[in-house]
């Protein structure tokens, strides 16, 4: 018995190992991502049943989903989601490492074009990128494109005054960064320091933020990031929507009104249109001791689309017009050294001369059309080829203060033409992999208007760019890997009158650029991003020929028609996390840029019967930029949340081992937010008290005409409330900026050397949406 | 690339390129007709009841390429003691061939000149404002050189000031040392230099 004792032991013992081994067996998952066919956005809630099991999953917001508690064997898949045909497959689960992506068509065109899931990012990218929608870009309406972009942590503005401001990405602005106007590369005079971007922010339903170098995907010049101004889809069906806004300003007594309304066809199926205008008129601003004498604005856009889009193909029209008169600090506008000299010492305008709407010499006038066709037929469920022709009409006037008729004459008056054209092939091939080839080309003519009496800053010339791209995509489970390929070839040829004589040239610049980057997705809640890029940048051709007297910044500047390109490696890298409670998001980068172009003082002065002249030169170095941003929020109540963002930047030239001039300082913005009234009722009742901090730059370049401003702290109030008027909804804001009325310098305003910021403003924003 | 085995499609995007592309025009000489390159301060003696005496003589200061091509060539002022003269200010712009005195004459309510430097604080000069139509704007002057110079040799610097606030405190004295304060910008700034026989 003791044996059989024994044997039967042995025996439990050999049948517990082994259903212990099965049990293991058991502990098997089926890991997934699910993604959208189209536009390779990834699809939440999407259903997935393993049919032997009788269990089932939902994917996550990043498309993810796992299947737990499987044994070994084979398995029938079907993954379900409203308006997509549903996919089934036989999968094999042999080991813990089984992951697949599994791509969704939409099934009928009748359910109404492609489905939000969620928010979807305006591009598909690997690097950081950050949005502005809802009631962030609520909170915005009335602001300039460069002051929206304030909202998004690591951006800040280089501005000329109040009304003319740049974004600045990572410490790069102008042409080191892009704008795309709905998909059209923007093509102004965006080399001018007081030049602000043509584009009307109302034409946005959304503002994105790229922080990565994409000289891939977008072309030469997008080295510091990419902004992306996009307005909604259109409509495929008939369901019509109104937006009227209205912003007003207490200082500057500023009134700004858009409207916007978009439809789609009753009788034919996927013809859906949307126009859009605004108006907008400001007068002088007020700083918290007077008035800035000629700093009023008047605007005038337009924009408008139609397009029709079937199963297979999609094509659209899109016009957009752009038009702008800003007074320009009468007090900024110096004859000589001396004169510039006189003001900075003064610290404030000599003339204060009260509120007026009246705008006067020195002023700008800009116009701007841009008219795009963008079309795209599917191949084949894989492959899309696209198709996007843009055409930009660009028209710049300066002018200063002159004498008598002079006055009415523009002392720069600039004409650029730019067509652009790209061409690409996207494709979605059988679940992990997707990318685009494609072609861009990009023609350019900018002519100097005779009749303006002052011997023209830049040249005349014709530009041509080819680009040729390739980018691939591999997406399984929680890990993306996407990396990319361009070539540009670039001529310019130029031409003007030096000292009555014809000078032309001719020059080109070739280059390579690649980038390499990924994706995880480390937990649920946790995901972090990888993007490793390079990018280049041809010399403007500002900064080629520029030769002779910048007016009213008595400047002399000198170009050199000898600079090379610049080439630039960035790095970013972003964690997020997003736990209920707490979102955080934290993005470090570095960015490496040989043969840097700057302005540099030579110490030199230009005698005249004017007075004198500092003397500038256009140099290139060795530049290494690197900094985080973060922004947070975390809810403490149901009423009670608080933010918090900020970012640092280091600029350095390497080579003369000192600091560049315009490099934003540390900044930290938090605020806490109250909501108000019932808490099961989902409208907006909130007030919000946020603070700005902003350090002194204490990394001075060794010349500069002033010394960096002093730090500062603002105060800002706000207040949302949202009704519901029947089927209609009025959203109401009121909000106060500079709370204390803060005398104020900001380092990254040229008008410190002459004026105090802003002073306390008080706003209401209306958008009544029916 | 599979995209270029497809001709007809690469065809279609180099017609487009040709079809729309536009060339910039042709660059024109653009006269500077802002720039005042001549400044000619003309002299006329006048004797104790104000009326002229003599030939009047000229000094004149220059820069032909406007502000281009860095120093101008200023002439010595030479001017006898214990004399007054009346100084006109002729202002002339070579590149355009354009008289700008009469400009500055026609927008009188936004120049003014202002005159400083040693000549001025070391009483060897006075100066006045005698414009004919009674407006300060120092076009016309009478100077007086001192009978009794501390110095052969000194200094006037000759200002232009445009967009000013002429009725600003001070402004109507043309030895304003504060002219600044007044608001506008520079059109001039030369400084002669003086000598006293």
């Amino acid at each position: 018995m003791k044996y059989i004792n024994l044997s039967t032991y042995t025996l439990i013992f050999i049948l517990f190992g082994a259903f212990s081994a099965f049990g293991q067996k058991c502990e098997l998952a089926i890991r997934g991502k699910i993604l959208h066919q189209e536009n390779n956005d990834p699809i939440e809630g999407a259903y997935i049943w393993v049919v032997e099991s009788a269990t089932g999953a939902v994917s996550d917001a990043n498309g993810n989903f796992i299947v737990k508690e499987l044994c070994q064997g084979n398995y029938n898949l079907t993954i379900q989601y409203l308006g997509h045909k549903e996919i089934r497959d036989t999968i094999s689960l042999t080991s813990n490492n089984f992951n697949k992506t599994y791509r969704l068509e939409e099934e009928s065109f009748e359910l109404g074009g492609v489905e939000i899931h969620g928010h979807k990012l305006a591009v598909q990218t690997t690097t950081a990128v950050t949005a502005l929608y809802g009631d962030d870009l609520l909170q915005a309406r009335g602001e300039s494109l460069g002051e929206s972009l304030k909202r998004i942590s690591g951006v800040t503005t280089f501005s000329t005054g109040n009304s003319i401001s740049k974004p600045v990405i990572h410490g790069m602005h102008s042409n080191r960064i892009m704008i795309l106007n709905n998909g059209i590369r923007l093509e102004g005079q965006q080399w001018g320091a007081e030049h602000a971007p043509e584009i009307d922010p109302f034409v946005a339903d959304e503002i994105t933020v790229i922080k990565g170098a994409e000289t891939v995907r977008f072309g030469p010049e997008a080295m510091g990031g990419v902004i992306l101004v996009n307005p909604a889809p259109l409509p495929t069906k008939k369901d019509p929507k109104t937006n009227f806004y209205f912003t007003g300003g207490s200082n500057g007594r500023m009134g700004n009104i858009s409207i916007s309304h978009a439809n789609g066809s009753d009788k034919i199926k996927g013809l859906g249109y949307q126009v859009q205008a605004s108006a907008k008129r400001a007068g002088n601003i007020q700083s918290p001791d007077y008035y800035q004498g000629n700093t009023g604005l008047s605007e005038l856009n337009f924009s408008g689309s139609v397009g029709y889009s079937s199963q297979k193909l999609g094509i659209e029209g899109y016009y957009s017009y752009f038009n702008t008169t800003l007074g320009i600090l009468r007090d900024s506008h110096t004859g000589n050294l001396d004169d510039l000299i006189n003001i900075i010492e003064n610290g404030r305008p000599f003339s204060d001369p009260g509120f007026t709407y009246d705008i006067i010499n020195p002023k700008q006038v800009v116009s701007h059309h841009l008219a795009k066709i963008k079309s795209h037929y599917h191949l084949s469920d894989k492959w899309k080829l696209n198709f996007q022709y843009g055409f930009q009409a660009n028209n710049r006037q300066e002018f200063d203060k002159r004498r008598g008729d002079l006055n009415t004459k523009p002392s720069l008056d600039l004409e650029l033409f730019t067509n652009t054209l790209d061409l690409f092939l996207d494709h979605s091939l059988k679940n992990e992999w997707s990318g685009s080839f494609g072609i861009n080309a990009i023609q350019q003519a900018n002519s100097n208007i005779p009749g303006t009496g002052v011997t023209p800053l830049i040249p005349n010339y014709d530009m041509l760019n080819l680009g040729f791209y390739a980018i691939e995509k591999y997406s399984k489970g929680p890990l993306e890997i996407e990396g990319g390929l361009r070539f540009d070839t670039r001529t310019v040829q130029t031409a003007r009158f030096v000292d009555s004589e014809l000078q032309q040239a001719d020059l080109s610049y070739n280059n390579f650029s690649a980038f390499i980057g990924g994706f995880y997705q480390i937990s649920p809640k946790v995901t972090f991003n990888s993007n490793l890029g390079t990018a280049w940048r041809p010399p403007n051709v500002n900064e080629l020929f520029s030769e002779g007297l910048h007016h009213g910044a008595a400047a002399v500047e000198i170009g050199d028609a000898d600079l090379n390109s610049e080439k630039s490696l960035k790095w970013v890298n972003e964690l997020e996390y997003d736990g209920g409670r707490t979102q955080l998001q934290l993005t470090a980068y570095a960015n490496h840029i040989s043969d840097y172009i700057y302005l540099n003082p030579t110490g030199d002065t230009y005698v005249s019967l004017r007075g004198t002249f500092n003397v500038y030169e256009y140099l290139q170095a060795n530049a290494f930029f690197y900094g985080f941003d973060f922004s947070g929020s975390y809810v403490f109540t149901e009423r009670l949340s608080g933010y918090a963002k900020g970012s640092i930047i280091r600029a350095k030239n390497t080579d003369a081992d000192n600091y560049f001039p315009f490099i934003p300082s540390d900044r930290m913005d938090w605020g806490l937010s109250y909501q108000f009234g019932s808490l099961s009722n989902s409208k907006t009742n909130k007030f919000t008290l946020s603070n700005m901090l902003v350090a002194k730059q204490k990394r001075e370049p060794d010349f500069d005409l002033a010394p960096a401003p002093d730090g500062y702290a603002l105060f800002n109030i706000s207040y949302q409330k949202q009704f519901e008027l029947g089927k209609n909804k009025l959203n109401l804001g009121l909000q106060v900026q500079n709370l204390l009325n803060t005398s104020y310098k900001e380092y990254m305003n040229r008008f410190r050397y002459f004026t105090d910021d802003m002073g306390r403003n008080f706003l209401i924003k209306l958008n009544y949406q029916l | 690339m599979k995209l270029f085995k497809n001709s007809s499609l690469f065809a279609a995007v180099l017609f487009s390129a040709v079809l729309f592309s536009c060339k910039s025009e042709d660059p024109v000489i653009e006269n500077d007709e802002e720039v005042i390159t001549d400044v000619t301060l003309k002299f006329t003696e006048l004797d104790d009841s104000g009326n002229p005496v003599g030939d009047s003589f000229e000094f004149l200061a220059s820069d032909p390429q406007g502000v281009e091509l860095g120093t101008p060539t200023i002439e010595t002022v030479t001017l006898d003691k214990g004399k007054t003269y009346r100084l006109d200010v002729l202002l002339y712009n070579s590149i355009a061939n354009e008289d700008i005195t009469e400009e500055v004459q026609e927008e009188s309510d936004e120049h003014q000149f202002f005159f400083l430097g040693s000549a001025f604080t070391s009483n060897i000069l006075t100066i006045s404002y005698d414009d004919p139509s009674g407006e300060l704007i120092g076009l016309q002057n009478t100077l007086t050189v001192s009978s009794s110079p501390g110095a052969t040799a000194t200094e006037m610097r000759v200002i232009l000031r445009h967009d000013l606030d002429k009725s600003y405190p001070g402004a109507n004295n043309p030895n304003f040392t504060n002219f600044a304060q007044a608001g506008g910008e520079t059109d001039l700034d030369i400084t002669f230099p003086i000598e006293i026989n």
